[in-house]
């Protein structure tokens, strides 16, 4: 495999491929890639990387906690998204449809003041068996009151009925303080 | 010497030499391994993988030719003459003075020589390692990377400061690096 002297630091790349650099910095860190394969190489795979997270994304293969700019992209990019608001306390009958390319909670909560929240979230599947995990930190926008969810939509279409819960939870100095709670109750497409 | 080992601007030479006798060899050679510096550089400035594939093979036909024509006054400096014909083309894309037509016309829509394939990774591998990430890494990596927005944007989308969504999207990157098996 070729090999780079003095090779292109990884943030530098990272900060070309998304044009965040100044025409001063960019024409001479392109130079150097025009002559140089392996770091050439290394562009190639993050340019790859982004090309797998957008493929991620688009396909329903991961789950991930949204920015409304973030779901507005989705859907300029001619995602067809199946949204749910919810209140706390509320029970929501959900599905996802065959047409359909993700589904988004979007949790209202009292979100006024909190500096971080993180949610609790649980599937029951029936017969006792229930997985639990955490997500810490989680983004959230204060002025819309709104957290907003989106699960991975390919392992979704595998499940059977079952019952999605989600606490929010305000993470504070003084410990944790609920926000709401939210079950979302699952029926296939 | 098998041509793999000569530095490119002896290829450039070579065919320089070769002019309408044709160096296939050395034209191929070269094609492969400039190719993917082209569609990075098309990838990068017009976000789109057909243009960046057309941009390939603007780019590289023309400067084959004018290699054989003698045209290209600093073989030794090839790479660099690639990528001002790079930027000259990205320009014409952008301001509408280049279509894809003239390339037909050209070139009679030959392929050119054989480029490597992008690097492709495992979908079902990266959905894991993105799993693996601390949400906040994976909001900002699907951010930058979904949708394209740079790090003063991530920042004011998620709360932070620019300099922290830096900080996160380069370990978060290297996390994945690592997970993917690419991290040296």
């Amino acid at each position: 495999m070729s090999t780079c002297a003095k090779p292109i630091e990884l943030e530098a790349l990272i900060a070309y491929w998304l044009g965040e650099l100044g025409e001063s910095a960019e024409a001479p860190l392109e130079e150097h890639l025009f002559d140089c394969a392996h770091c050439t190489r290394r562009l190639e795979w993050l340019a790859a990387c982004a090309g797998g997270v957008r493929a991620a994304v688009r396909e329903g293969t991961i789950a991930l906690a949204l920015t409304p700019r973030f779901l507005e992209h989705m859907k300029r990019q001619g995602m067809r998204i199946r949204e749910y608001p919810a209140a706390p306390g509320e029970t929501i009958n959900c599905t996802l449809r065959a047409e359909d390319d993700a589904v988004v909670s979007r949790l209202q909560a009292p979100l006024a003041g909190a500096s971080r929240v993180d949610a609790l979230h649980s599937v029951d599947s029936g017969g006792g068996r229930i997985a639990r995990w955490r997500m810490d930190d989680v983004p959230f926008d204060p002025q819309a009151g709104e957290v907003l969810f989106t699960p991975a939509a390919a392992a979704l279409r595998k499940m059977p009925a079952h019952t999605r819960r989600v606490q929010l939870l305000a993470v504070e100095a003084a410990g944790e303080r609920p926000l709401g709670e939210y079950t979302f109750a699952h029926t296939p497409g | 010497m098998p041509l793999e080992g000569l530095e490119d601007a002896e290829l450039a030479r070579r065919i320089a030499a070769a002019g309408e006798r044709i160096d296939s060899a050395a034209e191929s050679e070269l094609y492969r391994r400039l190719a993917p510096r082209v569609r990075l550089y098309g990838l990068r400035h017009l976000r789109d993988p057909h243009a960046a594939h057309d941009l390939v093979q603007q780019v590289l036909l023309t400067t084959l030719e004018r290699l054989r024509a003698g045209k290209v006054r600093e073989p030794e400096r090839i790479a660099s003459y690639v990528l001002g014909m790079c930027r000259m083309t990205v320009l014409e894309i952008r301001r509408g003075t280049w279509r894809r037509e003239q390339l037909l016309e050209t070139y009679g829509g030959t392929e050119g020589y054989d480029a490597p394939e992008p690097v492709a990774l495992d979908g079902e591998r990266l959905a894991k390692c993105l799993e693996a990430l601390a949400e906040r890494e994976r909001s900002v990596v699907s951010l930058s990377f979904f949708a394209e927005q740079a790090g003063d944007e991530v920042a004011k989308a998620l709360g932070l400061s620019a300099g922290n969504v830096r900080v996160i999207r380069h370990r978060a990157i290297g996390k994945l690096r690592e997970c993917m098996g690419e991290a040296q």
